[in-house]
């Protein structure tokens, strides 16, 4: 979708039978597990066990309401979520939101060579040879155009993830207390584990996805008339982002919890594993890890240069040449770098960065929210389609509950110093 | 004196527009601008004829005849001398510089592809205030976020300058027309005289409310060559959306074999109703190639075909040509039938050119002529292109009836998109 509509005839037509295969739902839920998902949830599970698991259901919701406006609004208009809002909400609100998209996309970039970095270490890689490399790999794979071959080829591998589902039953999970935690759900009142709560909502629901979604629907050419089918695609994805996600959780609850062992990235959770699970589920774990992690630094970077050129008015796409479109090559070479370099950089402050991203994540969730619901109600350019009362009361729960956890994550620091 | 005021719409738009003794009257949400013959051959120019005023949260459009923009050291203000309501027919005879023009696309006529304003450029001369350019470059994006000035100021320190980018009037087509009512075909009229296949580029790029709209502006002949252009989901788009009767008069305008793709991926009863409506001829023509299964060479073939009969003369055949005025790729290759349709033999252009007039065609078409038949697979064609260094290849039936030709160019589309689903 990072080809502009404008000059790249037969890209439709790639897009067209890519997609026919896959839908854009699937893709989104698929692109959704990044290694920042996957570090939140194993850091979830390893601190409370199988407590936070009852968020999975909330968050669930909550991304289905939001995906079927995202594909509602882009099967009716025809237009980018980045276009729409430059068109209807003004300059200084575009500018909030896509310059705090470029930054906290370049954090969550970071966080995917994070990923990196700490998977191939478990194979006995340095990072400062996996990091550079993969970087490299990945600005050649989106500029010489074969990024539509890797994404396909990055969402066959991202299967792995579901080797997670045997991590977990090879955890030996009591079934009955994940029931129970599920069924009562509670929460203990300490800042920690509200800031946990508020995380891992977070990185289910990202900001950069709906823009994403948007995009992924107007290109498979998808019609109202069949809106059905997008639903059910839409919750076969969100499907799957919660049950990779239900079955980290699990197996770093089953295994981790108990015996006390407290993580603070992915990478400890594989290297954990190991002696509890075993040496291959700690390998299959951090090979998931791998893929989620270069599959989204090529997404994202891509992603987010696309969608700021497309709100500022630059050229973009990679089928320009870097003459035509300087603003969106400068955009995805700058982050990709930035991001890069930031892990290479010895004793950098990576869980800073990766909360940080979250927090800025957190901000701009509801803003972005609060932009497509008023799109979505807007007869001039829904017609029919604009929002009903359901639908509506579902919206706006979402993006009050969104605006209070991303309130308290706000304040919680300042309440705590 | 010639006095000379430019600004941007920016630099006016959400501020108060104050009385001749100070007041403040009312907040300015918008300017509208008609186009006004400037004479001597000078293309229109656009006067801003009204403004949309806030007084007391009511808005209404005022004429813009007693308002003036002064700039004073730098500072802009807006100076009113009168409120005159402007007619609701007035108004929707012009275009509103905020709402159809602000932050949306336009197309740059030389670049000939869509872009995003962010600014627009006014000068105020002794005539009336003219819009004069569009903004579309950093500088603009800066100035409304209200950070141009010192950034500038920064760079400047390093020597950079932010790069601007204008397009001056004459060269913009706005696309937003969503609330006003002017007839679409004259609102849009500097789109056709663009090339199709840049038409179809913009209305790709375009939502799917203004893409039909312009489209629908087309007329019949540039609608078909546009729609030809398109890429297959805008072109199903477009004739699912377009009146069924209208819809017809451009599928009749175009080659059958193209009209065929595209039936093909719409349901069986819209096509069904678009075939019913399509003049006889038309639509037989395309329900003999719906026929064809997918990768047979019938389904790629065109049926707009020029035959002859073998006795008749070089003159004669470039009579019926002249009277005809064929499509260019329907002279890639002429054919001479037989009764029944059989087909003996080809001749081409050159042929026809270099023989005198009163020449028999037998005496100058090659007989034997390569061929394929119609349920032959695809792939058997680009070789035998290839090989005889060929335009078109007629194409026949199992009773070597000619049924059609397949053109090089439509082999070539083939080759690309068998390539590019191999990448992949």
């Amino acid at each position: 979708m990072f080809r502009t509509k404008l000059g790249g005839s037969n890209f439709f037509r790639r897009l067209a039978v890519f997609f026919a295969i896959l839908g854009p739902g699937i893709i989104t839920g698929s692109v959704d597990n990044d290694a920042g998902g996957i570090t939140t949830y194993s850091v979830a599970g390893a601190i409370y066990g199988y407590g936070l698991i009852w968020t999975l259901i909330p968050s669930f919701i909550v991304l289905l309401v939001i995906q079927e406006m995202n594909a509602r609004m882009g099967i009716v208009t025809g237009k980018g979520l980045s276009d729409l809002i430059r068109e209807n909400a003004g300059m200084k609100i575009t500018f909030f939101i896509f310059i705090g998209l470029l930054f906290s996309n370049i954090g969550n970039t970071t966080t995917e060579f994070a990923g990196v970095a700490g998977s191939l270490e478990i194979f006995g890689v340095s990072k400062y040879i996996s990091v550079p490399v993969t970087a490299v790999l990945v600005w050649f794979l989106v500029v010489k155009g074969t990024y539509k071959i890797a994404e396909r080829i990055f969402l066959i591998f991202s299967v792995s993830l579901l080797t997670y589902v045997v991590s977990a039953l090879m955890s030996k999970p009591e079934w009955g207390a994940i029931g129970s935690a599920i069924i009562h759900p509670r929460m203990e009142k300490s800042t920690q584990s509200f800031a946990m709560v508020i995380a891992l909502v977070g990185t289910t629901i990202a900001p950069w996805m709906q823009f994403y979604m948007q995009s992924s629907v107007i290109e498979k050419g998808l019609k109202m008339k069949n809106f059905r089918y997008t639903l059910i695609d839409i919750a076969v994805g969100c499907v799957v982002t919660v049950v990779v996600a239900f079955f980290i959780m699990v197996a770093c609850g089953s295994t981790l919890h108990p015996n006390g062992i407290v993580i603070n990235e992915a990478k400890d959770a594989a290297l954990a594993l190991k002696p509890l699970a075993g040496r291959l589920a700690s390998q299959v774990f951090a090979f998931g890890l791998f893929i989620a992690s270069v599959f989204s630094a090529t997404i994202l970077p891509l992603a987010t240069a696309f969608y700021v050129s497309e709100a500022f008015g630059f050229e973009a796409g990679i089928d320009k040449k870097w003459d035509e479109a300087k603003e969106f090559y400068t955009l995805y070479t700058g982050i990709l770098v930035i991001s890069a370099l930031i892990i290479l950089i010895p004793g950098a402050p990576l869980i800073s960065i990766s909360i940080w991203s979250q927090v800025l994540n957190g901000i701009l969730l509801p803003v972005v929210l609060v932009s497509m619901i008023l799109l979505i109600n807007n007869k001039k350019i829904m017609g029919t389609y604009v929002n009903n009362k359901f639908q509506n009361l579902i919206g706006w729960t979402a993006i009050l509950v969104l605006v209070g956890l991303s309130l308290t994550l706000l304040f919680l620091p300042l309440i705590n110093s | 004196m010639v006095s000379l005021t430019t600004f941007y719409l920016s630099g006016i738009v959400g501020k108060e527009a104050f009385g001749a003794d100070g007041d403040a009257i009312g907040v300015i949400r918008d300017l509208l601008v008609n186009a006004v013959p400037s004479g001597q051959n000078d293309p229109n120019q656009q006067l801003v004829t009204g403004v949309k005023l806030r007084i007391r949260k009511v808005s209404k459009f005022y004429s813009f005849k007693s308002f003036r923009v002064v700039k004073a050291r730098e500072m802009l203000s807006v100076i009113c001398t009168g409120l005159t309501e402007l007619s609701s027919d007035e108004v929707e005879n012009g275009l509103l510089l905020v709402e159809n023009i602000l932050d949306k696309q336009i197309v740059d006529m030389n670049g000939r592809k869509l872009v995003r304003v962010n600014d627009v450029r006014l000068a105020t001369l002794p005539a009336g205030t003219f819009a004069v350019a569009v903004d579309i470059g950093i500088e603009g994006l800066l100035r409304r976020i209200g950070i141009a000035l010192p950034i500038k100021r920064i760079l400047s320190l390093f020597n950079i300058s932010i790069p601007t980018k204008f397009i001056l009037w004459d060269d913009v087509q706005a696309i937003d027309h969503s609330n006003l009512n002017i007839r679409l075909s004259k609102s849009y009229s500097k789109l056709h005289t663009l090339h199709p296949s840049d038409i179809a580029d913009i209305l790709e790029d375009l939502g799917k409310k203004s893409s039909m709209s312009v489209f629908s502006a087309l007329d019949e002949e540039k609608a078909a060559d546009v729609l030809e252009e398109l890429e297959t989901h805008a072109q199903i788009h477009i004739v699912e959306n377009l009146p069924v009767n209208k819809a017809a008069d451009v599928l009749e305008k175009m080659p059958a074999d193209e009209v065929a793709d595209i039936l093909d991926e719409l349901e069986d009863e819209k096509a069904e109703l678009l075939l019913k409506e399509m003049d006889r001829e038309s639509s037989q023509e395309v329900r003999d190639l719906l026929e064809y299964p997918d990768n047979s060479v019938g389904s790629l073939m065109s049926t707009d075909i020029l035959s002859f009969r073998a006795e008749v003369t070089v003159e004669d055949v470039i009579a019926e040509l002249r009277l005809k005025k064929p499509e260019p790729a329907e002279l890639y290759n002429l054919f001479v039938t037989e009764t029944n349709d059989v087909l003996i033999g080809t001749f081409d252009l050159r042929d026809l050119v270099v023989a005198e007039p009163n020449t028999l065609v037998s005496n100058i078409m090659k007989s034997e002529p390569l061929f394929l038949y119609d349920n032959q697979k695809v792939d058997d064609i680009a070789e035998l292109i290839s090989k005889y260094n060929l335009l078109a290849v007629p194409v026949v039936d199992s009773d070597n009836q000619l049924q059609g030709m397949v053109v090089v160019d439509d082999v070539v589309e083939d080759l690309i998109h068998k390539r590019r689903t191999k990448k992949r």
